[in-house]
């Protein structure tokens, strides 16, 4: 039993009643527990996603594809939700961490809806979060929601794209989003600060929602530490799982250019560490626990209010592929039967013109047999008297 | 001297071993060598810049800052013409460059590639008509694109589709240079394993970029040409300041751990790109433009359209012809 202060009742004895024990409690229990944390990276292709991820949790969770899967997927025009899994442990706690890949997304001609998919996997494990704890036996529930989505905004310079914008809105309003500046290393600082800048103009005129830590707290460092946090956000983010060694002799994690290395921890040059801060040393709680209390309670009431408890999702078949096919074979319908029509017109006309050249024909015919009759009576008129003769 | 009348240049400029700019001494002492460059990539990948770093001044100004409340809907697809009077060693050119922006930056973009065959086919057309005038017009410009440089995307991975799509449907019509836009995204390893995925593509995808190697004749300039292809696709920074040091004025840009100077060869391939646009393939790229690429659409178009003799009356049907077998084409 430790001896803290006791809560404000001048009656209290210096023991207290032991209340103040139950943080340590839950402490105990937390770490024997462990936690479950899902993370979302999303973004077009060859903006640092799972090199960040590598280097966010020091150790190869994606591997880089290989050349025949990278040439299939070219132009496949889907996109996959791929989820790895790993298991964290760290000075005896440990996180079973998810996180979910989402290859494809925006590296297409058309785009139209790719944002599509991870919006339904979102969705979806909201609707299995919730199946389960509608059953009977809740014990054992699998936990999938996704705790923060981090979608990699490619650093053209100017604004954010279209896509970026419709991809964004439709996350935002259903998860933690945290927009991230990839490869933030092509970007000089003058650049940087403007894009930044635009990106959030943007953002708040097209009512885009993102992740809003909170500012407050007990201690003014980690207030002071919050504000800078958000005050870095779209954080501009460098990867890299190796090291290299600068030109004053450290060895740091970084990118070796001909012209000089750029550091991931340093904070002149990137956002990183405050990224990481974010993400698991300061908010991580607190990205589960707005999942769990303001968007998945959103869902939830949303679905109860027309759905019955224990019945299914009704399904919407949005299927783009099936789509696409769809128009394709109708496409292939119409005109197959356009062809058949043209050969059935073509044959009709030959017909025509069958019959009317077989009507010529009979006419020319006629006209022969007309002619020779002509000609039998005019002779026969002309010869009468042989005629005469015959007939006798 | 008879005006400019294609094949009689061409068969000219043959003739020499290395086709240098100086050759076209008629034409450059009149008003410039007619040069026109067509750029085209998805924004963000530095065309603007490269422009300005290739002609040396600032010739399109920096865009005004977008609108956000418009940043969910995409600018559709322009053409811009900017004029410039080049000299080159000795060498007066004048360029004309295109670029387009909105290129790839909407949410569906089939309709780019189709606009652009119809703005290269478009020039293709008006030299078609031009002649066969019985009377030519002899200040008349030719603004077929003779070049066009493709900006791809530093991923990192391969080619994307729409990468892939564009010189597949263009390549048939202009001269395709593929070049790496902010290549200072990459390290020397990764720069150079983009390269060797980015080939292995176009030989996987059979993608018909300009071929260097295409005049056989000259092995001289074959061996040069071979070293040429093995820098495609070309890395391409830009430069934001001029830097002055004791040696002159340098072009830079600046990091917080570094600074690159664009024309040093060791760092990008811009210095080597300019010197092949402008110095040396300026007379094999507009060669191959008019001898191969228009003499081919010529060909098919005129085994389409049925042209014949064409007198100056005619002149009007003539056009509505060319309309015609145009939209037959299609």
């Amino acid at each position: 039993m430790s001896a803290t202060e006791a809560s404000g009742n001048p009656q209290a004895t210096a023991g207290g009643i032991g209340i103040a024990n139950l943080p340590n409690q839950l402490h105990k229990i937390v770490t024997k527990k462990g936690t479950n944390f899902s993370l979302m990276v999303v973004g077009e292709s060859g903006t640092g996603k799972t090199t960040f991820i590598n280097t966010l949790l020091t150790t190869e969770l994606i591997e880089p594809l290989d050349d025949a899967t990278r040439r299939k997927k070219q132009l496949d025009k889907t996109v996959d939700i791929n989820i790895h899994k790993a298991e964290l442990e760290e000075k005896m706690f440990s996180v079973k961490l998810n996180v979910v890949d989402t290859p494809g997304f925006g590296d297409y001609v058309d785009n139209n809806d790719c944002w599509l998919p991870v919006v339904d996997f979102i969705e979806n494990q909201y609707e299995q979060y919730l199946r389960q704890e509608q059953q009977p036996v809740r014990k054992g529930i699998v936990d999938m929601r996704v705790h923060a989505c981090l979608y990699f905004i490619r650093p053209n310079g100017h604004t954010l794209k279209p896509l970026d914008v419709r991809a964004m809105k439709a996350i935002g309003a259903r998860v933690n989003l945290i927009p991230v500046i990839a490869k933030a290393d092509t970007l000089s600082p003058t650049a940087l600060r403007q894009f930044k800048k635009r990106v959030m103009d943007v953002i708040d005129a097209q009512s885009i929602r993102i992740y809003q830590p909170p500012v407050e707290s007990d201690d003014d460092n980690s207030e002071l530490r919050n504000r800078e946090i958000i005050s870095a956000v779209p954080f501009a983010i460098i990867g890299s799982t190796l090291e290299v060694k600068t030109e004053d002799g450290r060895r740091v994690k970084g990118r070796q250019y001909p012209w000089g290395v750029a550091e991931v921890e340093n904070d002149q040059h990137c956002d990183f560490r405050k990224l990481r801060s974010l993400l698991i040393r300061t908010h991580m709680l607190d990205l589960i626990s707005t999942t769990e209390e303001s968007h998945y309670d959103k869902y939830r009431t949303t679905q109860m209010k027309t759905r019955k408890f224990g019945e299914p999702k009704p399904k919407k078949s949005e299927n783009k592929k099936f789509r696409e096919e769809e128009e394709a074979l109708r496409k292939r319908f119409t005109e197959k039967v356009k062809l058949e029509e043209n050969r059935f017109r073509q044959w009709e006309q030959k017909l025509i013109a069958e019959r009317d050249r077989l009507n010529k024909d009979l006419e020319q015919e006629h006209n022969l047999v007309k002619q020779l009759e002509s000609e039998i009576e005019a002779i026969s008129n002309a010869g009468s008297p042989n005629n005469k003769f015959f007939r006798k | 001297m008879a005006p400019s009348a294609p094949s009689i240049n061409s068969t000219m400029s043959s003739r020499m071993a290395t086709a240098r700019p100086s050759s076209y001494r008629h034409k450059s002492e009149k008003r410039g060598m007619t040069y026109n460059i067509m750029l085209v990539g998805q924004a963000g990948l530095g065309r603007r810049t490269f422009l300005n770093t290739l002609c040396e001044r600032a010739v399109i100004a920096s865009p005004e800052a977008p609108n956000p409340e418009t940043a969910n809907v995409a600018d559709p697809m322009k053409f811009d013409t900017y004029e410039v009077a080049m000299e080159e060693e000795g060498t007066r050119i004048s360029l004309t460059v295109i670029d387009t922006p909105g290129f790839g930056d909407g949410l569906d973009n089939t309709s780019c590639f189709k606009q652009l065959q119809d703005y290269i086919e478009a020039q293709f057309d008006e030299v078609l008509v031009e002649e066969s005038r019985v009377k030519r017009n002899r200040r008349y410009r030719d603004h077929r694109i003779h070049v066009l440089v493709y900006f791809i995307a530093p991923t990192g991975h391969s080619l994307r589709e729409l990468d892939i799509e564009l010189i597949r449907r263009l390549g048939e019509y202009v001269n395709i240079i593929p070049v790496i836009g902010r290549a200072d995204s990459f390290t020397v390893e990764e720069l150079d394993a983009f390269r060797a995925n980015v080939m292995r593509d176009i030989v996987y995808y059979k993608l018909p970029v300009y071929n260097f190697c295409w005049d056989e004749t000259d092995s001289e300039a074959l061996v040069e040409n071979r070293e040429i292809m093995d820098h495609i696709p070309f890395s391409v920074v830009t430069c934001d300041e001029v830097f002055d040091n004791e040696y002159g004025s340098v072009r830079i840009r600046r990091y917080p751990w570094g600074t690159i100077e664009i024309d040093d060869e060791a760092q990008c391939d811009f210095a080597l790109l300019r010197y092949i646009l402008l110095n040396s393939h300026i007379a094999d790229l507009i060669n191959y433009t008019e001898d191969m690429l228009y003499e081919n659409y010529r060909t098919k178009k005129l085994e389409v359209g049925g042209y014949g003799e064409n007198d100056e009356e005619e002149d009007d049907d003539e056009e509505e012809q060319a309309l015609g077998a145009s939209k037959k084409q299609e």
